[in-house]
């Protein structure tokens, strides 16, 4: 039995690493998935088979146990996924990380409570080491396991509150946070030592729980701290950690697909976050330590000269169809407003009529990597015509309008030129070489990372005030109605 | 100080260096104005407009700063007070010994075709504003003069194709030209030996031609300089073979300092279409065509050549108040009226300083200036001023440290020791089970890592969710811990397995909408989509 279920493990290994590359393709994106559902399929029937062939119908309330968690799991996740809007994908993605840390912390426990690693799945070699370091080594496999799980839950669920709106994007930067942060990474470490002493499971039991309630503490204030322009890189770590979860878990049960998958994910949400952070020219500590990504630095940038251009939107359509080459730059603005679907309307209407029009991305644009990609492909714009910031820079000299929908920072000239400002040095989309950049935004406040934005300013750049859907809805009957016109 | 605007004198001379508007702009900066009586007539400014403005209306030869457009006659040097500074076009090379009389009466001397050609200066640049109504108008004298229309016609009474008109020399009189014929239905060619143009020469919508040959064309400061005669052969070919369908042609060739180019010689100009109309505005510096007469319409064979030399003159309310507003802007930069100064070591104001208090100034060792010169002249149609000038074209973002290679390089090392040496230890002390368990998790992670970079960034939501999704496979973790009874163990287990259910049931499904949605140029997909969470 052994060697078999060795083999399926290997197998659903091996389809998941296909399953991450085929991701990596949009052609292949779909086969990915289905390579990914094969392997967990393969995986969990393989563990029930082999758990049912373990205790043959020993186990009526283990059965239904089982059973019960799938099915209602399965119906839970199903039934969420199926209800939420592409706009609350940010939170989904969140929320899902907490329940793997739950998991973890839970299986972690479990594990401590009845180590039942033996009874079924691998059975490791007969150790060859003094049994007490493999105690000890069991034990802070357990130890690392319940504590990132915990980090991740409590992380995540902050995450998902601050994307949610219910928490606010700004970071709590409590005044000694670094020591906090130390104190309780310290006690973490040292409540190891009684519960590694422990004599008995009941004796271990209650550092173990103790412990647990400090990681959650921990992930909950390390989220906290971080501004809300910065949670897509939060959420990219806690994919990372939700897989460090896993893998932690799979050394405490001695699953060697649990170490797998988990590692494959781990690296692959770290890689995520690196992606994000260069994007933004910052390193990962200075995300997670920095307590930036808010109005903290605000005071360093004076208020930058010159008056703002309103223009209203029969004016901005006439612009539009004078044209021939337009980039569209979506931000978080359209999201909130759910404009996606007008902009793709409006995006219709103008190529029918000739015009150029493309978009163009930022690597952290919205508040999840590739949310911008993800509403516009709800909306069904043509995926060729979506572009990253490196392919579509260079064009802007030679676009005749630029439409900024509902983004800020990221169009930022003085993350060029500015050295004063908070994000000087990161990459930004050089929209004001363009004939002309319209705005849209609600008011004049400043992006996410509370910078005052030196573009609204320069003389080609026109604003166009209100709400983000109704003002792309005006546009989009403006170019519809001169058309028949 | 004192601003004097006289009246021109050179014969044809419209406009006027200073409107209303400008004199209210001088006053702001402390100064006085003296405008001479019937000075702004010919633009339709009357003096009881500059008056009403603030300006006084008399003698203006005694003011501290002498301000106009053409360069001083003879016996206009003589008239203003020594010491005085000069603003106007001077182009010395056109008439020797004008400098020097100047300097001789001590008059400081702001040549305004000097003003570098730099983003900064845009706003003061003359040469700028003027050859771009200059090239506007070229086009409107071409239709005043060609006997057709200019937009294509399909008529009871017969068809028309478009008027062709090909425009040689992309600058920014032969782009306003472009965009003006353009816009009045015309088909429109353009050639430059400038390979930059081409980019803007089809950003207006107009065809460009090149030559088999290569050979750059790019002078400093966005002129062109002078071709090898090789290059000139090949031109000469193009334009003799273009003649034959040409019904229109500008010429705006010039290369600073030197005489205009002749592009098309006698035999050219023989190959046009009888009615065909040459507008040459590179008259006034020889011409670039053999047979032009400056400041004359000449006919040959049926070919009508356009020597004008007033095409910006021709529009003088326009031109005087570009005009007068760039003056504006370079007496601006001088200082107001109690700090006024002329600042020797300015980039842009000591280039165009010939003289200064009885010493004739040499040019400024010449900064190189950047490539794109050409590309910050706006565009004809919305002349930019900017109030908040964007950054230069070549502001790199500038990448920190974490991006360098090397240090990429030795983290990557450091890492890989670490990890090394971390597994050495546990060979040594950990139990065997552990250290296969550490193979397979380190050996995962190179793989996720090899497998991960080569995401593309649209996908970073679906591989998130899918990775979540994956990461679910913790399910197994609390499958193993169900055990017979129903203990605290087992009810851990299955609650495990219960979350770790959601994630994999909900982050698949995710991945699986979102990829439905990724389909290229389908615009059926988004109500199938959209509607399909709403059930």
């Amino acid at each position: 039995m052994s060697g078999f279920l060795t083999v399926a493990y290997l197998l659903a290994g091996v389809l998941f690493i296909r399953s991450l590359g085929g991701l990596s393709k949009q052609e292949t994106a779909g086969l990915g998935n289905t390579y990914g559902i094969a392997g967990m399929a393969l995986a969990i029937g393989v563990a029930a088979a082999s758990w049912i062939f373990t205790y043959r119908m020993t186990a009526p309330i283990g059965l239904g146990l089982l059973m019960a968690a799938i099915l209602i799991g399965a119906t839970v996740g199903a039934t969420m996924a199926r209800k939420v809007e592409m706009t609350g994908m940010p939170e989904l993605v969140a929320i899902l990380h907490s329940f793997v840390g739950l998991a973890a912390v839970f299986v972690g426990i479990s594990s401590y409570r009845a180590s039942r690693a033996e009874t079924l799945g691998q059975k490791g070699a007969e150790p060859l080491v003094d049994p007490i370091i493999v105690e000890i080594v069991h034990r802070s496999e357990i130890w690392v396991g319940v504590a990132v799980g915990a980090i991740t839950l409590t992380g995540s669920i902050i995450a998902w509150a601050k994307l949610k709106g219910t928490l606010s994007g700004k970071p709590l930067l409590l005044p000694a946070r670094h020591a906090l942060n130390a104190v309780i990474v310290l006690s973490i470490a040292g409540l190891a030592v009684p519960f590694m002493q422990a004599q008995g499971v009941d004796e271990g039991f209650p550092w173990l729980i103790i412990m647990t309630g400090l990681a959650g503490i921990l992930g909950a204030h390390l989220v906290l701290a971080i501004g809300g322009a910065d949670m897509p890189v939060v959420v990219s770590l806690l994919n990372s950690y939700s897989g460090w979860a896993a893998a932690a878990a799979g050394f405490t049960l001695s699953n060697d697909l649990l170490i797998v998958t988990g590692a494959l994910v781990g690296s692959s949400g770290t890689i995520l976050s690196i992606i994000m952070c260069r994007a933004m020219n910052r390193s990962i500590l200075n995300v997670v330590f920095g307590g930036f990504g808010t109005a903290e630095n605000k005071t360093s940038t004076a208020a930058p000269a010159g008056e703002v251009h309103e223009m209203k939107a029969p004016d901005v359509a006439r612009k539009l169809l004078e044209a021939k080459r337009v980039v569209i730059v979506p931000g978080y603005g359209m999201a909130v407003a759910r404009a996606q679907q007008s902009v793709a309307e409006m995006t219709r209407n103008l190529r029918d009529r000739g015009i150029e029009v493309r978009f163009a991305i930022h690597p952290v644009a919205g508040r999840l990597p590739g949310h911008m990609n993800v509403l516009l492909a709800e909306a069904g714009v043509p995926y060729d015509i979506v572009l990253e910031m490196e392919h579509i820079n260079a064009d802007f000299p030679r676009t005749d309008v630029v439409l900024v929908i509902g983004a800020n920072d990221i169009v930022n000239p003085g993350a060029l030129d500015d050295p004063s400002s908070p994000i000087y040095g990161m990459p930004v989309l050089e929209v004001w070489k363009s004939a002309m950049v319209v705005v849209l935004k609600r008011g004049m406040s400043a992006g996410y990372a509370g910078v005052e934005n030196p573009l609204f300013h320069i003389e080609n750049t026109r604003m166009l005030f209100g709400d983000a859907k109704k003002s792309i809805d005006a546009l989009v009957a403006e170019t519809r109605g001169s058309a028949a016109a | 100080m004192q601003i004097g605007v006289p009246k021109e004198t050179r014969p044809g001379e419209r406009r006027v260096a200073a409107t209303p508007d400008t004199v209210k702009t001088y006053l702001g900066l402390g100064h006085t104005v003296v405008v001479e009586a019937g000075a702004g007539e010919a633009s339709g400014i009357a003096d009881p407009a500059y008056a009403a403005a603030g300006a006084t209306i008399g003698d203006p030869w005694g003011a501290d700063v002498i301000i106009k457009i053409k360069p001083p006659t003879a016996a206009e040097i003589e008239k203003p007070k020594p010491g005085a500074l000069w603003v106007s076009l001077i182009q010395g090379e056109r008439e020797p010994g004008l400098l020097e009389a100047m300097n001789a009466k001590k008059l400081s001397v702001l040549a305004l075709e000097r003003v570098p050609r730099v983003t900064r200066a845009q706003k003061m640049d003359v040469l700028s504003s003027m050859a771009n109504l200059s090239g506007y108008r070229a086009v409107i004298e071409a239709a005043e003069h060609y006997q057709g229309l200019f937009g294509p016609a399909i008529t009871a009474a017969g068809a028309l194709p478009p008027a062709r008109v090909l425009v040689i020399g992309a600058g920014v009189a032969g782009l306003a030209a472009l965009a003006a014929a353009r816009a009045l239905g015309a088909e429109v060619r353009a050639f430059d030996t400038r390979a930059a143009a081409r980019e803007q020469v089809e950003s207006l919508g107009a065809k460009f031609l090149h030559l088999a040959m290569e050979e750059a064309g790019e002078g400093t400061g966005g002129y062109a300089k002078v071709m090898s005669s090789s290059f000139i052969a090949a031109e000469m070919a193009l334009f003799r073979e273009q003649a034959k369908d040409i019904d229109i042609v500008i010429t705006t060739a010039l290369v600073p300092g030197a005489k205009a180019p002749t592009l098309l010689p006698r035999d050219v100009v023989e190959c046009f279409k009888p009615g065909s109309v040459i507008v040459d505005m590179a008259a006034e510096q020889g011409g670039n065509c053999e047979l032009t007469v400056p400041g004359e319409r000449i006919v040959h064979n049926g070919i009508v050549i356009l020597g004008f030399t007033d095409l910006a003159s021709r529009m003088a309310t326009t031109a005087s108040r570009f005009f007068s507003t760039n003056v504006a802007n370079l007496i601006a930069e001088l200082g107001k009226a109690d700090t006024f100064k002329i600042p020797l070591d300015d980039d842009v104001v000591r280039p165009a300083l010939l003289a200064h208090s009885g010493d004739l100034l040499p040019a400024p060792p010449p900064k190189a200036p950047p490539k794109a010169a050409i590309a910050v002249v706006p565009p004809p149609a919305a002349p930019a001023r900017k109030s908040v000038l964007p950054p230069p074209a070549d502001a790199k973002s500038a990448q920190a440290n974490i991006m360098k290679p090397t240090r990429r390089a030795w983290g990557t090392t450091v890492g890989s020791m670490v990890v090394i040496v971390l597994l050495f230890v546990l060979g040594r002390f950990a139990p065997p089970d552990f250290l296969r368990h550490s193979t397979v998790f380190v050996l995962a992670c190179f793989v996720g890592w090899q497998v991960i970079w080569s995401v593309s960034p649209a996908l970073h939501t679906p591989l998130m969710s899918v990775t979540n999704a994956i990461s679910g496979i913790i399910i197994i973790g609390g499958m193993l811990q169900v055990g017979t009874d129903l203990d605290l163990a087992s009810i851990l287990g299955a609650l495990a397995v219960l979350f770790a259910a959601i994630n994999v049931a909900g982050g698949f499904l995710v991945t699986h909408r979102m990829l439905k949605m990724f389909a290229r140029g389908a615009p059926s997909t988004p109500a199938k989509a959209s509607g399909g969470h709403h059930r």
